[in-house]
């Protein structure tokens, strides 16, 4: 299924768009997208540093889904990088 | 509960639309029954890790920014243990110098209630909430700067975080 991602900080500069989309195996979980989108980045972004994803979370608008989670079908995520807010 | 709502105020403030207003905050947490408010202003500053700086753009994810403002709201409501209102905003966007970046405003019965609720309020916006603060030096480069994982659970102890930061930026 395609999962829609949503960029924010120094991942935006993975894609002008603000956010790319992936191809996850149905049943696929967090952690498991966490080492697609990584794969993904650097085949398609080199300039940004893929390691970061393995310090993001990915998030729904309403939470935090942690690594066990399974991906939610028909729902925009976000990946987080590690925040710098105040 | 509806009173909770009335009582917690949650905001992202496009900075291109308005600035941060301080006395909005103290006016939403002023109440009689509260004799102690304690306010933090988070301003831009000019000079970060021996860099000058001219300027911040915060990048936030919105609608989960306003859900952990709240949670963190209910969260101190239940740490301080006395009537409260709490006031939580974050710019978004462009900043220049000197420019308000976040404020937090908590109105108590007593001062130490207020100071409590207001350095769990701040500590907790700058570790939990999904903001990302790119600077932006004098010589024209620019960078995000690094920040704190949010893979890991939130520390029970916002007060751990407070005094040294265990990773490794002073904020």
């Amino acid at each position: 299924m395609k999962v829609r991602i949503a960029l924010y900080g120094a991942l935006r500069e993975a894609d002008p768009r603000g956010h790319l989309e992936l191809d996850v195996p149905p049943g696929s979980t967090i952690a498991d997208l966490r080492e697609l989108l990584a794969a993904h980045l650097r085949e398609h972004a080199p300039q940004v540093n893929a390691g970061l994803v393995r310090i993001s979370a990915f998030a729904s608008s309403e939470e935090i889904l942690h690594n066990h989670r399974e991906v939610p079908a028909d729902l925009e995520l976000a990946v987080l990088p590690p925040v710098s807010g105040g | 509960m509806e009173s909770a709502m009335d009582d917690l105020h949650v905001a992202v403030v496009e900075r291109a639309d308005a600035a941060l207003d301080v006395a909005a905050a103290l006016d939403f947490v002023s109440d009689p029954r509260f004799g102690g408010i304690s306010v933090f202003v988070g301003k831009v500053r000019d000079f970060n890790l021996g860099r000058q700086v001219v300027g911040i753009s915060y990048d936030l994810f919105v609608p989960l920014a306003l859900r952990t403002f709240r949670n963190i709201g209910e969260r101190a409501r239940a740490e301080i243990g006395a009537p409260m209102k709490l006031y939580i905003a974050h710019a978004k966007g462009d900043l220049g110098l000197g420019d308000l970046a976040v404020v937090v405003a908590a109105g108590t019965p007593h001062r130490a209630e207020a100071f409590r609720a207001c350095r769990l309020a701040i500590e907790a916006v700058k570790h939990e909430a999904p903001i990302w603060k790119q600077e932006h030096y004098v010589d024209g480069d620019s960078a995000w700067s690094e920040g704190c994982s949010l893979c890991e659970q939130p520390s029970e102890g916002a007060q751990d975080h407070s005094g040294h930061d265990g990773h490794g930026h002073a904020h």
